[in-house]
């Protein structure tokens, strides 16, 4: 296809009306903080009209959502050109998007690994005891390994083992997924408490445990909005963006992901034309607890600073679990719904400036979302067919 | 014409065994270079064992393979792929959310750079095979978009991408519509010019003698002979494929039909794929006959068993039983509470509950009402009462009222799925292939039952696929082929005449 | 025509579908008996007990504290001295208190399965039961004590009946899958109650606007202690109705009609639809009188012994999780959940405020059993397997016995 041709199809106009409907929003806050209320209303009006643009040419699903996000985005910033100026600077300070990324990158580590876990038809409830154990064998490894590549090693190793466990019981033995996937949750809480406490007893890290660094962009760290935004990010949240077009990649664009979908659409069509269905679940299990693990290690020697509590994750795996099912099992879909859920515990954190009480009804928002998301309101999410199926080879 | 050199394929004395009766009983075939040979037979014959053996699925217990006069033995689909004999199923091995493309070349994907998955070459070497063999389907449409027809290319492109000497198409036409069978034909055609042999199995005689340059038919595990084109007629195939020694028939006093029980009028059924299975289907059951409907399976014997009671919404015309009238969406417990019974083709799935015991599962339809409960409370000593009646009645052997279902023989289940039906005195019982697995005692068991309950005045309706039990039972005789009645007659009909029209020999009548 | 025992033409290769795991349970559970989950318990015991050993500790000593922290050595005391000022007792006591919840989310986690639902909501359908039996036991001081806690304990069950329902309803008219919904739900319960219990909130305290805590339950809403001391926390008569609750869900299951047509449904679904049974309706039926159990367990704790509950106590609440290990290790049975809780009971009070810290660390025991929780949810997943090779095993002696008799 042409280039225009591309940037005219009804999922392209889509997409720009998504982006819209965010810049709507966008507009009336800084570094733009637009005064005027027309400023975002037609900004949102133009979201509406893609996306009702590609609907009727369609594509449902994502003119649909540029529509919601054009509504969406125009009332937001048609509240926020009321609210008072200092406050927006408050709550929306550059830094906010460097704390979007922060809390998304775990939530992308984990959406992708579930998703390919589940591309490849094992569900993974158990992403966050993966996760957990990411985050505190990752400082362990860290601390006495004397390195954070060393951490990041151990990190990977402890998530993976765990997985090949998850694997284990749900290939070979056929164990029902979510039971197995939920007692991996159980034995990472108990396991990492427990080493936790045997090993650093009075419950505390010491300090000065290698940490994964940050990443200073040259030139653009001391420009003033956006150095501040991204300037001076941690490596792994640089990491777990380039994993995005990574996997799509991979899934997309290689024999190996066409025969990962495959084992997750239709196992026994992929065994008739000779792929190892097992084989291949057992490497996509390893990886997504792999990935788990890597947000983990995130939170505990990336943007953790080498520290550690029991259930450092607070349900992070979760949350990834469900922006994987909002974004339909797609790469940039999850971490759109990353980055939408990071966003809105971000917000959260500072909406207390307006209402205490609102901030802390805002952080429902993910799981809302997600139960919306289920019940199929905003058309289908569709799981890989064989998606939680044992397969069992003749 | 086919010429003389050692056939591309041969079975040589082929024997499989599955507990305790044989399968395939030293079958014979070979298959000619470019030739269409189609195997013939019943359901049960034999068929299906064979070509398991053949695509490497299962191991035969004696006999041997030949490839090109070369013995092979073949322990997966991807040996006999290998060996260049491709399957192209009655249940599609596709992957409906991929492309046609995409399909095609999984397993085999053609790469650039290494990594990268070619799909631009996929999609251009799927339509250079399509241009040559003439198969209309876009490379890069998704598998759940195209129809059947189309869908079915994709899995016989799958085959010749890997370069196949031989096709072998299972049923190939059982879920097509016949515009798209008669493509599919050219397509045989087509492969067969290029010199790709084929092996089509089929029970359908008129197709086989379009299509086929020789036909073997097998019949009870055997061979019985293989004959050309030339020369065969559909009688002549139909006399081979059924023709057999009088079986014993159950002793039956003649019937004396009463009111009618239940009356079906023009009835239209679509299955789950929105494909109409019941074209236009009338008929009518008394009380105190058995009529059978006779037909190969596949032919919409199960959607309108389905339809008629309640598991399955009706297009167009209606059911009534005992008199009252339904049409659209009707629900079992409808037509339960108008008095019909039903012994379900599946009995594990539908007819019994497998973890509840005896005295549940004979509860089923009336756990909700006095006196097994009242008000919603339950009171399994009624239940336990009903099933050692039951039990006693119905001779249900292997357990007691507190035995699970899953520890009894088939036979036993079976009795309790008939004994649930028939002890609430149905006003018309529709049986669907009730022996159905069963062995010879059980069998005997259920078509005495079948005769009782209607001397005792009930209609019955037997939908089976045995046509000696058809025989054997039943008082008129309904065929069908591909939706329609094709043929009706007397208790006392020859095989050969129903066979034929089993088999799709006599043209339907206008419906 | 010989009876079918080859593979048809029409039928796939795999002749039967593989059963559904919840089928499979409850056939481990006939063929088992007692042994499997005997055997499961075991061998997560000994596991932890590994585990303790490789890092230092002495198993024996440790497993000792958790059984005297449990107050299981009181019963072995004969006469039993009920004076809980003793410790024996009063552990004891504690494990029976803990137990009353237990048997309740056990519950809420076993009747689903029964229908072949997994509720893994039992902890946000506890959390609001537990909210709104704080708010009804805070408000209406001055109501006599009997209509005030049947008051508080029927509403929270309905609130819990209600949590649960909209995962059963979900499920029933879209087909959300029913493990999603519930933790989503979860998780808007907890955020919930940190909004009700937190600065400013509705349910806050009104006396220290500092402590993001609830208020405290009135007197006339507190379900007297029949056993032990209340000032000191003694267990109250929440126990008898958890008790009461075993004997009603076997109840239900075994001598109404809607037990037959959940334990129709959780078997085959295609068979109980032919019976005439409302399959989606069931889903909703089950789901929301799981959150009944759930939300009683709420109801019980807040009028039994918390009184009270802050954000804190929110987020770090687990109680409803631990339901599932216990459900899954008592089959979903009345007893054996009743048995499961009794143990799951003593090895939580063991291991948290029962442990001496001298003979074991109460930090070290609260995570071992966390890990002999999973442990066991692991084993019980993989309950097929050890049921193949016990019966695998058997299988092998009665035919060699066979093979014996036949020589």
């Amino acid at each position: 296809m042409h280039a225009t041709q591309w940037a005219f199809r009804p999922k392209s106009i889509a997409v720009l009306g998504s982006v819209l409907g965010l810049a709507a929003f966008w507009s009336a806050i800084p570094p733009f903080t637009a005064r005027s209320p027309l400023v975002p209303i037609l900004i949102g009006v133009l979201a509406i009209a893609a996306g009702l643009w590609a609907v009727t040419r369609g594509t449902r699903r994502l003119g649909w959502g540029a529509i919601a996000s054009g509504v969406i985005g125009l009332g937001l910033g048609l509240l926020a050109t009321r609210s008072s100026s200092a406050n927006l600077h408050v709550v929306f300070a550059a830094d906010l998007i460097a704390q979007v990324f922060v809390f998304a990158t775990p939530l992308t580590f984990g959406a992708l690994g579930g998703m390919v876990s589940e591309r490849s038809g094992v569900v993974n409830v158990g992403l966050e005891g993966m996760m957990l154990m990411g985050a505190f064998w990752g400082v362990y490894g860290a601390d006495k390994g004397g390195s954070w590549v060393v951490g990041i090693l151990v990190a990977l190793a402890a998530g993976g083992l765990f997985a090949l466990v998850h694997a284990y019981w749900s290939i070979h033995l056929r164990a029902n997924q979510i039971v197995s996937g939920m007692a991996i949750n159980f034995l990472a809480l108990g396991v990492t408490g427990y080493f936790f406490e045997q090993l650093y007893g009075n419950k505390n890290i010491p300090s000065g445990v290698s940490t994964v660094p940050n990443v200073a962009l040259p030139g653009i760290d001391h420009v003033k909005y956006l150095g501040a935004a991204i300037g001076n990010l941690n490596l792994l949240i640089w990491v777990g963006i380039l994993f995005v077009p990574l996997s799509y990649f991979v899934l997309f664009k290689t024999p190996i992901g066409l025969r990962v979908r495959a084992c997750g659409e239709h196992p026994r069509a992929a065994d008739t034309v000779g792929i190892n269905v097992y084989a291949v679940r057992y490497a996509a299990v390893l990886v997504s607890g792999m990935l788990a693990a890597l947000g983990g290690a995130f939170l505990s020697i990336g943007f953790g600073g080498g520290s550690f509590t029991e259930n450092m994750t607070e349900g992070r795996g979760f949350i990834a679990l469900a922006a994987m099912i909002f974004g339909n099992w797609r790469p940039f879909g999850a971490w759109g719904a990353a980055l939408l859920f990071g966003f809105s515990t971000a917000l959260a954190f500072r909406l207390p400036v307006y209402s205490s009480s609102a901030a802390t009804l805002f952080q429902t928002l993910p799981y809302v979302l997600t139960l919306i998301a289920v019940a199929g309101v905003i058309g289908r999410s569709v799981p890989p067919k064989a998606d939680g199926q044992p397969y069992a080879k003749q | 014409m086919a010429e003389e050199r050692s056939p591309v394929l041969e079975l040589r004395g082929i024997t499989k065994r599955y507990s305790g009766s044989l399968a395939n009983d030293r079958v014979d075939f070979d298959l000619r270079r470019g030739e269409v040979h189609a195997l013939l037979g019943e359901n049960g014959a034999g068929k299906s064992t064979l070509m398991n053996i053949l695509y490497g699925l299962t191991k035969p217990d004696e006999g041997e393979i030949l490839i090109d006069g070369k013995p092979v033995s073949f322990s997966s689909a991807k040996d006999a792929i290998g060996a260049g004999v491709g399957m192209v199923h009655q249940h599609f091995m596709l992957i409906p959310v991929m492309t046609v493309a995409e399909n095609v070349v999984l397993g085999t994907e053609p790469v650039r750079s290494g990594i990268v998955l070619d799909e631009r070459a996929a999609a251009r070497r799927v339509a250079d095979m399509a241009r040559t063999f003439n198969f209309a389907v876009d490379p890069d449409a998704r598998v759940d978009n195209i129809t059947v027809g189309q869908q079915q290319r994709v899995e016989i492109m799958k085959a010749l991408y890997r370069n196949v000497d031989v096709l072998v198409l299972d049923e190939p036409t059982a879920v097509l519509t016949p515009q798209e069978a008669a493509d599919l034909f050219e397509i045989l055609r087509t492969l067969r010019r290029e010199g790709i042999s084929i092996v089509f199995i089929s029970h359908k005689l008129n197709e086989v003698l379009e299509i086929a340059d020789r036909i073997t038919v097998l019949r009870r595990g055997k061979k019985i002979d293989t004959v050309s084109k030339e020369g065969a007629t559909e009688e002549g195939l139909a006399r081979m494929m059924v023709g057999r020694d009088v079986l014993l028939r159950v002793d039956k006093t003649l019937a004396s039909p009463g009111e009618v029980a239940l009356e079906v009028k023009d009835l239209h059924v679509l299955d789950d794929r929105e494909l109409e299975k019941v074209r236009g289907v009338s008929f009518s059951a008394r009380g105190g006959e058995i009529v059978a409907i006779a037909g190969v399976d596949g032919n919409g014997q199960t959607e309108l068993v389905e339809a008629i009671t309640g598991l399955r919404p009706i297009e167009s015309g209606t059911v009534a039983v005992g008199g009252r009238e339904f049409e659209g969406r009707l629900g079992p417990r409808m037509m339960i509470d108008a008095g019909m019974g039903h012994i379900p083709e599946d009995r594990h799935r539908r007819g019994l509950v497998l973890d509840f015991n005896l005295a549940e599962n004979l509860a089923l339809h009336d756990y909700d009402k006095p006196p097994d409960s009242r008000f919603g409370w339950l009171y399994p000593a009624r239940l336990v009462q009903r099933a050692v009646r039951l039990i006693k009645e119905f001779d249900i052997r292997g357990g007691g009222p507190l035995t699970l279902a899953r520890a009894l023989s088939g036979g036993n289940q079976q009795k309790v799925v008939v004994a649930r039906e028939v002890a609430r005195n149905p006003v018309v019982l529709v049986a669907a292939q009730p022996t159905r697995g069963l062995d010879v005692g059980a069998i005997e068991y259920v078509h005495r039952r079948l005769v009782a309950e209607r001397d005792a005045g009930h209609a019955i309706l037997l939908v089976s696929l045995e046509l000696d039990e058809v025989l054997s039972l039943a008082d008129r005789i309904l065929v069908m082929y591909e939706g329609r009645i094709v043929g009706e007659h007397g208790g006392d009909a020859g095989e050969e005449e129903i066979g034929l029209e089993m088999l799709g020999g006599r043209k339907p009548v206008a419906a | 025509m010989s009876s079918q025992a080859e593979p048809t033409a029409n039928v796939p290769p795999e002749q039967e579908p593989t059963p559904d795991f919840v089928v499979r349970l409850g056939a481990a559970q006939r063929a088992g008996g007692l042994v499997v989950p005997v055997l499961t318990a075991v061998l997560a015991f000994l596991a932890g007990g590994i585990v303790v050993a490789a890092t230092g500790h002495n198993p024996w000593t440790a497993y000792k504290g958790i059984w005297d922290g449990a107050g299981f050595n009181w019963l072995f005391h004969i006469p039993w001295d009920t004076n809980t000022v003793h410790l024996d007792a009063f552990n004891l006591s504690q494990t029976l208190l803990t137990m009353t919840t237990l048997i309740l989310v056990g519950l809420a986690v076993a009747f689903p399965f029964r229908c072949g639902l997994f509720n893994i909501g039992g902890q946000g359908q506890y959390l609001v039961g537990l909210f709104v039996a704080n708010w009804i036991g805070v408000s209406f001081a001055g109501w006599p004590t009997l209509p005030h806690v049947l008051l508080g304990i029927g509403a929270a069950a309905l609130a819990g009946a209600v949590w649960a329902g909209i995962a059963g309803f979900l499920k029933a008219t879209t087909g959300a899958h029913e493990v999603i919904s519930t933790i989503m739900l979860n998780w808007i319960a907890i955020w919930g109650g940190q909004y009700l219990f937190g600065q400013g909130g509705p349910l806050q305290n009104t006396y220290n606007p500092a402590a993001p805590e609830s208020g405290t339950v009135v007197q006339s809403a507190r379900i007297p202690v029949f056993w032990g001391n209340p000032v000191l926390q003694g267990l109250d008569y929440g126990f008898f109705v958890a008790l009461v609750a075993l004997v009603v869900f076997w109840l239900i299951l075994n001598r109404t009609t809607l037990g037959y047509e959940v334990r129709a449904v959780g078997f085959n679904p295609e068979a109980a639809a032919y019976g005439g049974i409302n399959v989606k309706t069931k889903y909703i039926q089950a789901m929301a009188i799981s959150g009944v159990f759930a939300g009683l367990a709420g109801a019980l704790d807040m009028l039994g012994y918390l009184f009270q509950f802050g954000v804190l106590d929110v987020q770090a609440s687990q109680i409803g999780f631990l339901g599932i290990a216990v459900a899954l290790l008592g089959r979903n049975t009345a007893i054996g959940t009743g048995i499961a809780a009794f143990l799951f009971g003593g090895l939580l009070y063991g291991t948290t405020r029962g442990l001496n810290p001298n003979v074991f660390d109460p930090s070290l025991a609260g995570n071992l059993t966390s890990m002999i929780q999973g442990l066991i949810v692991l084993f019980v997943g993989a309950d097929i397997f050890i049921l193949y090779i016990w019966n695998a095993r058997r299988k092998l002696k009665l035919r060699r016995r066979a093979e014996m008799a036949a020589t």
